[in-house]
């Protein structure tokens, strides 16, 4: 990772910079203005220009190829039942690359990646010592913040998407394409088929937002960026393990992860809602405690960093 | 300081909201309901005249039986065994659509997976997606065929329902309990209460819909439990007539298809009637002691052949060797030596679920328990298990 921290009065007059470039990157035009679009823009190109953000699109983008690809060069069909939910499936359409693949990634793969975008948020300003020049410019830490949160938004969206495309299209290269078949037993045609996954997609990022948010939290706490990333992580990988011990049923509709894998219910006819407004609630309850714990904690933070 | 206190104010406030609709918003939806009083009979006749011949609805089911949670990742015989079992284990949610007289679709929403049952006119479909199975099932042309007279047909519900709250009476206390909602519609809750104390069974309650009659939840408490034994309740009910496409079903492209024919069209015509109310108040009757509600026909034909067997006021559908020990909700039923096979008995699986005690295994579940004995004999009944092992001693 680098870290070319620009000279102090560079970014304090400039005007406010998000994080730090990749070596070799320009800096990107920065508007003179400071409204919170102009911070957005920033923050996005600074995120989505780093090498660490494609290495990790990359990674989530194999995992659909790796599963379409094994599929592809075993010579026996795969039994139903066995392996990852809809892997049997996948011979005979190859649209189901992409479900496939979003179920393999939700528990771990996505929850990783995420868990390194949220916790590097502030987290990564203060451990490279740019906090405090972004926060001279008038832009103010609940927009820096907000601004920050949305940033990792984006990138939950991206990561989904990443996933479901590549798994698409490395479906449709190595396998035929037809009307899809739901869990029902109905089937759909080609058209409706793209849009139900770009529902999913739709699902699996307001899954993450609350995990976003916690990420966010954390990274407030700390100066430490690997730290950060580190909890968020195990967050989510301990609301996972609590979600599977049947002695807590009474908290598994509290957990963020509680409906992560009911993606599945956008795959019955007709379409069930009921979780994905039940997701939605939960996510938003998170994103709105959490929210509230990260700008109280940022905003009475002693910024030395 | 005080800016300290002012910026962190709102850090508590917003939880604080969160968590203060968390809870209330559940408590509006159970607020206060009150209707018109009604008398047990009252109530047993509104589910005697219910009309309902079409709906869309979803349904939930929770056991607290006590029994271990088994995975359902078994495989070969076991699969089948051990998905049984799951259906009575944890808790399950289906969608149900309903258009009478000749449509019906169940579907059971597993997580990543769904199994349905659709029912169109002669055609019946059973599709499992976790293996992409499917099963169809033609029935025998019935028009020609009169639909059974139950013993009630030339009576009003009305006198239907006192004859039945007589015929309960010496055994269970039937009160109207406090006014209640589900599913978002007004409910009478009909409680009965076994007068014995030697049964398991604490007390049984079925909401009726107020307006159609419909039940639309059945409870069964269990002796020293707080949370309900077993439930199957609405959670969302529409009674609009669902779209006709729901129950035209093709098996996708790929699917194993198997083809079965019923042999016997009086067994299948018990099956077909879904509108029958005395059919109903037997399924919902065997459910309150504790077995699930029939996931297909055949598990459907076995129950009624039990229920049937363990009527033995009823005479006729009898099976043999079928002992009823004990009236009301105390009685056990004896099944006689050979019912459970050498192999059954050193399956693992039974081993898991039961335990030993003398003179055999025991399975020991918050409303029923069942003893099979080492000479292959099976004990059940909603008793606890030492009246259970005195019925295998005595016999």
């Amino acid at each position: 990772m680098s870290s070319d921290t620009r000279p102090a009065d560079a970014a304090a007059s400039v005007t406010p910079s998000t994080g730090i470039q990749g070596p070799g990157a320009p800096l990107p035009d920065r508007p003179r203005r400071s409204s919170g679009w102009a911070l957005m823009v920033s923050e996005l190109t600074v995120l989505f220009r780093r090498r660490r953000t494609w290495a990790m699109l990359l990674a989530l983008a194999a995992v659909p190829v790796l599963i379409a690809v094994a599929v592809r060069l075993t010579s026996s069909p795969v039994a139903p039942g066995r392996g990852p939910p809809f892997l049997d499936r996948v011979t005979q359409n190859g649209l189901f690359v992409a479900i496939t693949a979003m179920v393999v990634c939700i528990p771990l793969f996505l929850p990783l990646t995420i868990g390194v975008v949220a916790g590097d948020t502030i987290a990564g300003e203060a451990g490279l010592g740019t906090l405090r020049y972004l926060l001279v410019a008038p832009a103010g830490r609940v927009r820096l913040l907000i601004v920050k949160y949305a940033g990792a938004a984006v990138f939950c969206l991206a990561a989904t998407l990443t996933v479901a495309v590549s798994g698409a299209a490395i479906g449709a290269a190595l396998f035929p394409i037809g009307p899809v078949t739901l869990l029902s037993g109905d089937t759909i045609g080609v058209g409706e088929s793209v849009l139900r996954s770009l529902l999913i997609a739709g699902y699996v990022t307001i899954s993450m937002l609350g995990l976003s948010a916690i990420g966010l939290f954390i990274s407030t706490l700390t100066e430490v960026p690997v730290g950060a990333m580190a909890a968020t992580i195990v967050v989510s990988v301990v609301a996972q393990v609590l979600d599977a011990l049947p002695q807590l049923d009474w908290l598994h509709p509290w957990l963020f992860s509680h409906y992560w894998l009911d993606f599945a219910d956008l795959l019955r006819q007709p379409l069930e809602w009921t979780s994905f407004g039940n997701n939605a609630l939960l996510q938003g309850g998170y994103l709105l405690v959490f929210g509230a714990l990260a700008y109280g904690r940022f905003v009475t933070k002693d910024i030395l960093s | 300081m005080t800016r300290r206190l002012r910026t962190w104010l709102p850090v508590a406030v917003v939880p604080a909201v969160v968590i203060v609709g968390v809870l209330t918003v559940p408590l509006q939806a159970g607020a206060a309901v009150d209707l018109p009083d009604k008398t047990p009979a009252q109530v047993l006749a509104m589910i005697g005249d219910s009309n309902v011949k079409a709906l869309s609805g979803t349904i939930e089911q929770t056991s607290e039986l006590g029994l271990p949670s088994l995975p359902s990742t078994g495989s070969g015989a076991d699969a089948s065994a051990s998905s049984a079992l799951e259906l009575l284990t944890g808790s399950h949610t289906a969608r149900i659509y309903l258009n009478a007289p000749d449509n019906v679709r169940v579907q059971v929403m597993d997580r990543l997976a769904e199994r349905d049952l659709v029912r169109n006119a002669s055609d019946v479909w059973m599709y499992n997606s976790k293996d992409n199975t499917a099963l169809h099932v033609t029935l025998p042309d019935m028009t020609g065929m009169a639909r059974p007279q139950t013993d009630g047909a030339q009576q009003t519900p009305a006198q239907l329902a006192e004859r039945m709250l007589a015929a309960i009476d010496p055994s269970t206390a039937v009160t109207v309990g406090k006014d209640t909602r589900v599913a978002g519609r007004t409910a009478y809750e009909l409680r009965l209460t076994p007068r014995t104390d030697a049964t398991l069974v604490g007390e049984v309650s079925i909401a009726v819909d107020s307006e159609t009659g419909m039940p639309l939840r059945v409870e069964v408490q269990a002796r020293g439990q707080s949370d309900p034994a077993f439930s199957l309740a609405f959670t969302k009910l529409s009674l609009d007539a669902p779209s006709a496409d729901l129950f035209d079903f093709t098996p996708p492209a790929g699917a194993k298809v198997e083809e079965k024919t019923l042999p016997d069209p009086s067994a299948i015509h018990d099956l077909a009637i879904h509108d029958s109310a005395m059919h109903h108040s037997a399924l919902h009757d065997k459910t309150m002691t504790g077995t699930k509600m029939p996931a297909t026909p055949e598990e459907a034909k076995k129950l009624l052949e039990q229920l049937k067997a363990e009527q033995p006021k009823n005479g006729g559908g009898m099976l043999p060797g079928v002992t009823v020990d004990g009236t009301g909700w105390a009685s056990v039923v004896e099944l006689p030596a050979g019912t459970v096979t050498a192999d059954v008995l050193a399956n693992p699986l039974l081993a898991q679920v039961t335990e030993s005690v003398d003179g055999g295994r025991l399975l020991s579940t918050a409303l029923v328990t069942v003893l099979v004995t080492d000479d292959g004999r099976v004990f059940a009944g909603s008793v606890p298990a030492e009246r259970l092992q005195a019925a295998a001693v005595g016999g």
